[in-house]
């Protein structure tokens, strides 16, 4: 086998490594498929049931959906806490970071213009 | 049968752009045949069209950038025609004519111009300074260009069918909105920007994860040259920002096509929401364009100095610092909207932080020239006119982020000034730096240097003289896209600055001059050794042209600047390095997925803007097969027997064995 090959086999998809990590392996894939099926459900049927106390639904879904990515990250990204890891938790931070940065920034920026501009919708 | 497409679209009654048009077809149908009757199109299919070769794709990049850089000038240069005679007269361009043409001098320069030279650039030298054989995903990096060249395509093709945007290089609502914009113009706009932008955000994927994952052994990030950490944090910020590019213009298509009511004025939506996202890319836009340039007078400086780049530790921080402050400074496009004086005090800070970084990397460079042998060749010109340039137009930015100074200034001349400053005497000098410095190792013979230097002089110029006048009238008052004017005081500036455009296109003369000269002399140019202006990384190591794998056995780096080190050991000891052990070396195949996924693409654009759904199916069906055959075949590799390999390799070290005599160690 030649360099290049040696060189482009740490590539990421690689599916010889992830048999061997957590979450990893044909195992992992279907416990990732029943708890993000079972998430779903979830947030289904508690709303639809009324077996919480209403108001507090919005947080129970706001919990759910993060759940849900954990399940994502960790069980159909393969995105854990090993050494050889360390790429793919930065690159998640710095996403997690961005999607931080742009979406809370929006929201300040557009609600402080629309209480300075008079915005008919915030004021009705 | 074809949508909203009739006879109509062709502009028969106004001359200008139907002559234009009509050049621009028949030279392309010109060289068409001159290919097709010279007998060159199996070796441009072949070598060039489906090639995966990341030194090939680079150089398509770069090619297609340079025809955009000319075609976005004669925009240009009707834009400050126009302006020079329109005093208390309506000119020549009429409103509707002008008003495209400023537009589309916007769109083609920064997405297909300035963004396919630095990712060109990028291509061509990633993987060679970092020891390897190619990216990561070769194919998907062909499918990047083709979809660009796509974009590119549908843009120009605008000129002739049907018309172009008019709401400036980027579409603000509600005046891109259907009410506003009925046309196609708006629709042209954003499918080409659509397509071409899949291709960005593919090239941000494969180059970040080439970066991450893929280096020669012992290439520890520490180790990397500086070029490599600025392609790094920008493709980062590709990958960051374009999706936000993508999911504003879908809901502005939604909008369009759809009757929804994002940014409309009526039904709830906001056209505000518009601004925020669009600078919220617009913004990690700009440092796309300006860190690869970094990078290229990082490589530049230091190898004209004759010394390692001053402070690479304080370079990589600086780098990486405003790959994420870029993403918090984005409101000061947009001080003027209303947020309100904490918001615009947080962003105006943060945007004169942003400067900080910016300001150690002029240092590093200088203090890189200090006490070097410095030799004042054509890209070290470049740089030289960079620093001083780039330094006034990162003070004026600095000058506009105060938000009190920019509530005067915001979408005046001066703004204009400022941002042409930043991108023409940065990324556009990093751009023709680069290409001056990595020429010889793409085609293996030098750029002619006294025409090079006075081309480079004359563009220079002509940057001051079309530029410098634009601040002074944009501190007068006057709005930057005005079809006409009449006041007075503007119009001196304004002949000045269309004097600068003629120094100007002196300057692109002398520069294609320069290449056909170069191409004409190249015995007396070429560069045998593969090492023209003594360089200190690793893409001067291999021959010039590199071999298709690049590197006749992966180099280990074991230390920084370690083709640098091994040169200087070899010319001590005056020996090469012990011949390596040779072997078998597979490459990844040639593949026509990228131009064919890209043709359907082109198809299924034109069709969405003109309504023509049917052809939208077909053209769908056809990309997703193209895909489906290429996921599906099964022989995706060739290998190059080590005879061959051992073969050139003994031919390069011949070469460089005989350049050892010459070489005198530092
Ligand atoms: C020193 C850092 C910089 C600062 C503080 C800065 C600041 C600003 C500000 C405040 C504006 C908005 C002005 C207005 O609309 O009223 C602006 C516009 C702009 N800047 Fe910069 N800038 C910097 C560097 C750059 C760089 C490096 C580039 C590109 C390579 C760039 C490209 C642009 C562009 C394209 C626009 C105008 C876009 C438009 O309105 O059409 N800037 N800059
Ligand atoms: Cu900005």
């Amino acid at each position: 086998m030649s360099d290049a090959r040696q060189i482009l086999e740490t590539a990421p998809g690689d599916e010889a490594d992830v048999e061997h990590e957590f979450g990893g392996g044909v195992m992992g894939y279907t416990v990732g498929l029943g708890l993000a099926a079972l998430l779903t459900a979830t947030a289904f049927v508690l709303p639809a049931l009324n077996l919480v106390w209403p108001p507090s639904l919005p947080i129970a879904l706001g919990v759910l959906a993060i759940a849900q990515m954990g399940v994502h990250v960790v069980f159909f990204l393969h995105v854990t806490t090993g050494p050889d890891n360390v790429n793919n938790v930065l690159a998640l931070a710095f996403g997690a970071l961005i999607v931080f940065l742009i979406i809370g920034g929006s929201v300040w920026i557009m609600h402080a213009m629309n209480a300075n501009m008079m915005n008919p919708a915030m004021h009705m | 049968m074809l949508g909203k497409l009739t006879w109509d679209a062709i502009p028969f009654d106004q001359p200008i752009p139907l002559a234009a048009g009509a050049v621009v077809a028949l030279a392309v149908l010109a060289v068409l045949i001159y290919i097709t009757v010279k007998g060159w199109v199996p070796y441009l299919w072949r070598e060039w069209i489906t090639s995966v070769d990341h030194k090939r794709i680079g150089v398509m990049y770069v090619a297609l950038a340079i025809l955009m850089l000319m075609r976005g000038f004669i925009d240009a240069v009707m834009m400050r025609t126009q302006q020079a005679v329109a005093f208390r007269s309506n000119g020549y361009l009429p409103p509707e004519h002008f008003n495209q043409i400023f537009s589309a001098h916007g769109t083609i320069m920064i997405f297909f111009g300035a963004m396919p030279f630095m990712i060109g650039l990028m291509n061509f030298v990633v993987p060679l300074q970092l020891g390897v054989r190619d990216v990561a995903f070769p194919t998907l990096n062909s499918v990047s260009f083709w979809l660009t060249a796509s974009g590119a395509l549908l843009v120009n093709l605008s000129l002739v069918v049907g018309e172009f945007s008019r709401t400036g290089w980027l579409p603000f609502p509600p005046l891109s909105e259907m009410t506003y914009s009925p046309g196609v113009g708006v629709d042209y706009y954003c499918w080409a920007l659509q397509i071409s932008g899949v291709g960005t955000v593919l090239t941000g994927v494969n180059f970040v994860t080439t970066i991450l994952k893929i280096r020669a052994p012992g290439m520890t990030y520490m180790r990397m040259p500086i070029f490599c950490w600025t392609a790094l944090a920008a493709n980062l910020l590709i990958v960051a920002a374009f999706p936000v590019l993508t999911a504003t213009l879908a809901m502005l298509l939604l909008d369009r096509y759809l009757g929804f009511h994002f940014f409309t004025n009526t039904g709830g939506g906001n056209m505000m929401m518009f601004m925020n996202l669009i600078w919220a890319w617009g913004h990690p836009e700009v440092y796309i364009l300006i860190l690869p340039a970094f990078g290229v007078f990082s490589c530049v400086v230091p190898t004209f100095s004759g010394k390692p780049v001053f402070g690479y530790r304080s370079m990589v921080m600086a780098t990486m610092a405003i790959c994420l402050i870029a993403f918090m400074v984005w409101l000061h496009h947009f001080f003027t909207m209303g947020a309100g004086g904490d918001v615009n005090a947080i962003f105006g800070t943060m945007s004169a932080i942003i400067a900080v970084p910016t300001g150690v990397k002029i240092f590093n460079w200088l203090f890189t020239m200090y006490g070097g042998r410095v030799r004042f060749t054509v890209p070290m010109i470049w740089s030289v006119a960079f620093m001083i340039t780039f330094t006034v137009g990162g003070l004026t930015g600095v000058l506009l982020a105060v938000p009190p100074a920019d509530f005067m200034l915001h979408n005046s001349m001066f703004l204009v000034a400022h941002f042409h400053n930043v991108i023409v005497g940065g990324t556009v000098f990093g751009a023709l730096a680069g290409m001056t410095y990595w020429f010889p190792k793409a085609f293996g013979f030098r750029l002619h240097e006294g025409w090079g230097r006075w081309s480079a002089y004359f563009t220079i110029a002509g940057f001051y003289v079309v530029f410098m006048p634009l601040y002074v009238v944009g501190l007068e008052g006057m709005t930057r896209r005005l079809q006409h004017y009449d006041v007075g005081a503007w119009r001196p500036w304004m002949m000045v600055s269309v004097f600068g455009v003629l120094l100007a296109l002196v300057g692109i003369v002398l520069e294609i001059v320069t290449i056909y000269v170069s191409i004409r002399d190249r015995e007396s140019l070429r560069d045998e050794v593969g090492d023209p202006w003594d360089g200190r990384t690793l893409e001067w190591s291999t021959a010039s042209p590199p071999p298709e794998y690049n590197f006749a056995v992966l180099p280990h780096v074991d230390h920084e600047e370690y083709y640098w080190r091994i040169k200087q050991a070899a010319a001590r000891s005056e020996t090469l390095p012990e011949e390596p052990h040779y072997v078998d070396i597979e490459m990844p195949r040639n593949s026509a997925t990228g131009f064919v996924a890209a043709f359907f693409a082109t198809v299924m654009g034109f069709a969405l803007i003109w309504h023509i759904w049917w052809m939208v199916g077909v053209a769908f069906v056809g990309a997703y097969a193209t895909f489906v055959a290429f996921a599906w075949r099964d022989h995706e590799e060739h290998v190059i027997p080590a005879e061959t390999v051992a073969r050139n390799d003994h031919a390069r070290r011949a070469a460089r064995a005989k350049a050892l005599k010459a070489y005198s160690p530092r």
